[in-house]
């Protein structure tokens, strides 16, 4: 990656990597992304041509999903483990014969998914369905279920996509055509948006959504930390919580030919998202005796200083270990005391030593787990992650 | 005509599994195999997507009247799945007792068809014959 340029535009952050150096800014978020970039960084960007500046950004926060199904253990499992691993939000997931029970969400979906059925299967889906779409507010609509029905929902829903079915005739899960369906219309999101469709000002490359380049590293990970299989990566920003991790931490019937899986907590971060961070935090009942242990009362909440940001970032730790452990039943629970390394990137590396992560992480796993289990913890303190995974992008 | 099969709850007898899967294929029957340590939620979920005719749930470990106490009120909370032919086969009780003790149980939990301690070939006999007759009707 000689005399390239990365760039990585945050909900809160941006980050400016050159061979030699990066550099880290807080957003203004006043200005157009463009005009802070050029105002922040000019010297640096000057020094580059089009061609030889890379970007990726997660700004726009992903995109909304409701997904209909025929079976909680089949359709919508596979259905949402695709929509998560491409990035998507997850807002409903609706069993199609309930249909009619379920009330309508008031914000505007960016696509609806309908699954259910292997392809012998057939005359699945019904009126229940139709009226219910007739009162959705939605963007996209795809269907990846039975190809016998596939003709006879065409047919009453407009605009709708027609892809390969999710679910093969052994009732394994096929993701890949969901899943670039799905990656294509959060590229186009991130594209589309003014404020990023401004950068290619600046650049004549493709513009990547930064948790893809992130999950491209991990395959790699090793070349750059002593990382020991299976790992978790945590990635905290402002926003959202990422966490990719091995699928070996996984007992699920899902086969795929994925090593890594993603999932993304669209409202855990600490300053966009801070407010429901603390929501969070107040709702789980050993947030309590955690602030005791860090030798902070609940006050902290409503400040903002710099031990104020420490304990949020360490409450984000906490509460998405617990999203990920069986104390809280998730979308997936993962082996955590299967897990050998824990790497941390992101803001959280700036704010909080490896020993404060330390503290929190052994917290978690003898309350919650009553585990003395201790993880290696990995700081990716120069964003070498997301320069790794750009860098392999490019080449 | 499909079935959908697999070894329920906490039970690993994949071998006794694979045999029931081959015995159905050579039969004819198209086969949703879900192998072992199978959920109930899984299997209805399962009949659900394919549309099978037949459900047949087997166990070894003797642990599967635990599991088939829900059938019932499970099922009910599927609206397709009325006409499915329930049936139970392996080793279906913890410990020892006739199949004259246990067949009723089972047939009030819900299956339409149970085989304690019965030879495979047989069993898979009489649910063909069980298929035929409901046809003629």
């Amino acid at each position: 990656m000689k005399n390239k340029l990365s760039i990585d535009i945050g909900s809160t952050y941006f980050k400016v990597a050159t061979d030699s150096s990066i550099e880290q800014h807080f957003r203004d978020f006043n200005k157009d992304i463009l005009d802070d970039l050029t105002h922040k960084c000019a010297t640096t960007i000057e020094k580059f041509k089009k061609e030889d500046i890379y970007i990726c950004s997660s700004a726009n926060g992903g995109l909304s999903t409701l997904i209909i199904g025929l079976s909680n253990s089949f359709s919508l499992k596979y259905a949402t483990n695709i929509a998560f691993n491409s990035g998507i939000n997850i807002i409903e997931t609706l069993i199609h014969q309930n249909i009619e029970e379920y009330s309508i969400p008031s914000s505007l979906i960016d696509v609806v998914i309908i699954v259910g059925g292997i392809d012998s299967a057939s005359g699945l889906f019904g009126d229940s369905l139709y009226s219910y779409l007739e009162k959705l507010n939605y963007s996209n609509i795809v269907f990846v279920g039975s190809n016998t029905d596939a003709l006879t929902l065409e047919k009453n829903i407009k605009n709708l996509v027609v892809l390969p079915n999710i679910i093969d005739n052994k009732l394994h899960i096929v993701e890949e055509h969901l899943k670039t369906y799905l990656t294509n219309l959060y590229q186009l999101d991130i594209e589309g948006k003014e404020d990023i469709k401004n950068l290619y000002a600046i650049t004549a490359n493709q513009i990547y959504s930064t948790p893809y380049v992130v999950n491209k590293t991990l395959a790699f990970i090793d070349a750059n930390f002593s990382v020991v299989n299976p790992f978790i990566l945590i990635d905290i920003g402002g926003a959202t919580t990422d966490i990719h991790y091995s699928k070996d931490l996984v007992d699920e019937n899902i086969v795929t030919r994925n090593e890594y899986d993603r999932l993304v907590f669209k409202k855990l971060g600490v300053y966009k998202s801070k407010e429901s961070l603390i929501f969070a935090a107040q709702s789980n009942e050993f947030t309590y005796e955690l602030l005791t242990h860090l030798k902070v009362t609940e006050n902290i909440f409503e400040q903002t200083s710099e031990k104020a940001t420490k304990v949020l970032m360490q409450l984000a730790v906490f509460l998405v270990l617990c999203k990920m452990s069986h104390y809280k039943k998730a979308y997936i629970n993962l082996k955590l005391n299967s897990i050998n390394s824990i790497v941390l990137t992101g803001g959280i590396t700036k704010v909080l030593s490896d020993a404060e992560v330390e503290n929190i992480i052994s917290f978690f796993y003898i309350k919650i787990l009553n585990s003395k289990h201790k993880p290696k913890i990995v700081m990716d303190y120069n964003y070498d992650i997301w320069t790794l995974g750009i860098k392999n992008l490019k080449e | 005509m499909k079935v959908v099969t697999g070894v329920v709850g906490n039970d690993i007898h994949v071998v006794a599994n694979r045999l029931i899967e081959l015995s159905l294929d050579a039969r004819g029957f198209e086969v949703f195999n879900l192998g072992v340590n199978t959920y109930l939620e899984e299997f209805f979920d399962a009949a659900v997507e394919t549309q099978a005719d037949v459900l047949l749930i087997s166990s070894l470990n003797g642990e599967a009247e635990g599991w088939a106490r829900e059938v019932k009120l499970l099922k009910s909370k599927y609206n397709t799945l009325d006409d499915i032919i329930m049936v139970i086969g392996g080793n279906l009780v913890v410990g020892t007792a006739s199949a004259d003790e246990i067949v009723p149980r089972y047939k009030k939990y819900g299956f339409d068809l149970v085989f304690h301690q019965v030879d495979l070939n047989t069993g898979l006999d009489t649910l063909e014959m069980y298929i035929k007759q409901r046809d003629v009707k």
